[in-house]
């Protein structure tokens, strides 16, 4: 080892010729253990998702075509029971990811290095603050986008292939429409940045990994309602309220005067006509979004989420940067 | 506070008096801020279950049959019935507090074994314990028997309001008993999940030393636990099977299976079958963490002697 030395060994005048690489690695090898257990995730994920996308199908098709077609009503067995299972856990998992990633974060990528001194201890060693954290954000990031993506593109192959036509398994339908596009893959990003940013504030892993569990909950509910909101809803009109078909998500519902103003329903009950009169109301109205509104809620809500990650990540530079300002 | 002093000082040759009593203190002062979060939770499913049941018959005027246009035979008109929105709210809350109690096992395993053990032993804490006349097996005892009890208490209460406030469980407001939420929040499964949790978690904190890890690993061990459990349920009984030439419908109250034979014979859990069920599935759960308590005190005293 001694005569390898040389050859990496940079002049003491200079910078280090392979810093970035050092600290890059570093990262890697302090966090070993949470980067197999992200490449774990992601196979497994993968695993399920192609396992649902060929042999899965096959044995749902067969199980379909076996006790279900051509009859009016029928009961299936565990070939489609297990695909469904398993597509589903799929998406749930592709939805909770971020919250875990933002644990770790707050926890065992900052937290714990603030908590017992190890961020100091790296602040003597060359490396500046500033770059300590601009690495402990790149880094994870990169894997983070990347699995995320991988897994996404495979929800959406198994999503535009399914054997039968089953409603809650459409591509457009609540359950899978985070996993289908690129908020599940802004959502982690988001994640990382609001763990740095408890991790710093907080100074203590277990309290961070509790903060940023809940921030990032609450961020990614915010910017999903927000979205909705921002895009404009589609409204269908009658008599009475209408489920119009393909529908991402239902928005408020409300009556509508004859000069077409919208207003809260009157809830009329038993006395419909009269009260109805009285209150000038013609018909009913349903804001929702259809399945068509797919890529803007995804490009609006994805457009939040980074934003909020780009906020608390300049955040936390702010925040490292008065703390250790003399140091700088 | 120095005149105090001499009342609780103890001569030095004999135990301290409150011995158990100081432990059970030092955990509790040690653990407050959890404490403190165990009792807002438990205050606020309290207030919300009041509530439900305040607005319970309301909610039940907004489900069930109704008649176009105007009332008749005792059924109120579409157009009241679609006025009520107590119904929304009661299902939503009712919803929430069942999916916080079978959740809850991640929570306290997570905890268990990060904040209760691992972050312990990993900072030396707990070997400092040691050293001032507690033993490690009193030590492990109190951290987990004061958990226990706070969470069997929180948890048998909220179970026990929430069945109040269901009223008569309409599965149109509540949900069907068969559905994994509504199974594990309306029985003894209800407080066994949690103590389940509580003894992998410790056990996670024990083997690992590490708080982070252990949170992760306790946190793995529950989420599989209850997979397993919510996958292979309704093993835990013998099922009814009936069949009838030409076909038959099962009323939405049986938990349905499999049906064979072009629809005549089903498989299936009538509603009689839940106390059967829900005995079994807390035997098992509990016989987890017994065994999970059990190994942990092993790991214990064979670390510590």
């Amino acid at each position: 080892m001694t005569t390898a030395l040389p050859a990496t060994a940079a002049p003491a005048t200079g910078r280090p010729p392979r810093g970035p690489r050092g600290l890059t690695w570093t990262v890697l090898r302090l966090h070993r253990s949470a980067l197999i257990v992200w490449a774990v995730v992601v196979l497994g994920g993968a695993a399920v998702l192609l396992w649902a996308y060929g042999p899965g199908a096959d044995a749902a098709q067969a199980e379909w075509d076996r006790v279900c077609a051509g009859r009016e009503a029928c009961v299936w067995g565990d070939p489609i029971h297990d695909y469904d299972r398993l597509f589903r856990a799929a998406g749930l998992g592709l939805n909770w990811l971020p919250v875990l990633v933002a644990a770790w974060a707050g926890a065992a990528l900052v937290g714990r290095d603030m908590e017992n001194g190890t961020a100091r201890l790296a602040w003597t060693q060359g490396i500046t603050p500033v770059r300590w954290l601009a690495a402990k954000l790149a880094v994870p990031a990169l894997p983070v986008a990347v699995g995320m993506t991988v897994l996404v593109l495979l929800h959406r192959l198994v999503s535009d292939a399914h054997p039968l036509s089953l409603g809650k398994w459409s591509w457009y339908t609540e359950d899978n429409f985070q996993a289908n596009g690129t908020v599940a893959i802004a959502a982690p990003l988001l994640a990382l940045a609001v763990g740095a940013l408890a991790g710093l504030l907080l100074r203590r892993a277990l309290p961070a990994l509790v903060a940023a569990l809940v921030a990032t909950g609450a961020l990614e509910e915010l910017a999903t309602v927000a979205s909705r909101n921002l895009v404009p809803w589609e409204t269908a009109t009658g008599t009475g309220y209408q489920s119009p078909d393909h529908v991402i998500v239902q928005g408020p519902q409300g009556a509508l005067t004859s000069t077409g103003a919208r207003v809260p329903n009157p809830m009329c009950g038993d006395d419909g006509g009269t009260c109805l009169a009285a209150h000038d109301i013609v018909g009913y109205y349903t804001h929702y979004h259809p399945a068509s509104h797919f890529w803007p809620l995804h490009l609006v809500e994805t457009g939040l989420l980074l934003g909020a990650a780009a906020l608390a990540t300049a955040a936390a530079f702010c925040l490292l940067h008065r703390r250790t300002g003399a140091a700088v | 506070m120095t005149t105090a002093l001499p009342a609780t000082a103890t001569p030095a040759t004999d135990r301290p008096p409150r011995g158990a009593r100081g432990l059970t203190w030092t955990v509790l002062r040690l653990h407050r801020s959890a404490l403190i979060f165990w009792c807002l939770a438990v205050a606020a499913a309290t207030g919300v279950l009041i509530w439900m049941y305040a607005i319970g018959d309301e909610a039940r005027r907004g489900v069930g049959g109704c008649a176009e246009p105007v009332a008749v035979d005792g059924l109120p008109s579409c157009r009241a019935m679609e006025a009520v929105t107590a119904d929304d709210t009661y299902r939503t809350f009712i919803a929430l507090i069942a999916g916080a109690l079978s959740y809850a096992i991640f929570a306290v395993a997570a905890w268990a074994g990060g904040a209760l053990i691992g972050r312990e032993l990993e900072s030396g804490t707990a070997k400092l314990a040691w050293t001032q006349s507690v033993t490690p097996a009193r030590w492990l005892a109190a951290k987990l028997a004061v958990p226990a009890v706070l969470l069997t208490a929180g948890t048998g209460a909220v179970t026990l309001l929430g069945l109040w406030a269901r009223g008569d469980d309409d599965p149109n407001l509540v949900g069907d008993w068969y559905y994994p939420d509504v199974f594990l929040s309306t029985g003894p499964t209800a407080v066994a999940y949690p103590l389940a949790g509580l003894a992998l978690g410790a056990l996670a904190g024990l083997l690992l030393r590490r708080a982070l890890p252990a949170a992760g690993v306790g946190f793995g061990a529950a989420l599989v636990l209850y997979n397993v459990l919510e996958r292979y349920r309704w093993e835990f009984w013998p099922t009814v099977t009936r069949a009838e030439a030409g076909g038959f419908e099962l009323p939405r109250s049986a938990w349905q299976l499999g049906w064979a034979d072009s629809l005549t014979r089903a498989t299936f859990h009538p509603h009689s079958h839940f106390w059967p069920l829900q005995y079994v599935e807390t035997c098992l759960v509990l016989t987890v963490a017994a065994v999970a308590t059990l190994a942990a005190f092993w790991l214990l005293r064979r670390r510590t002697t």
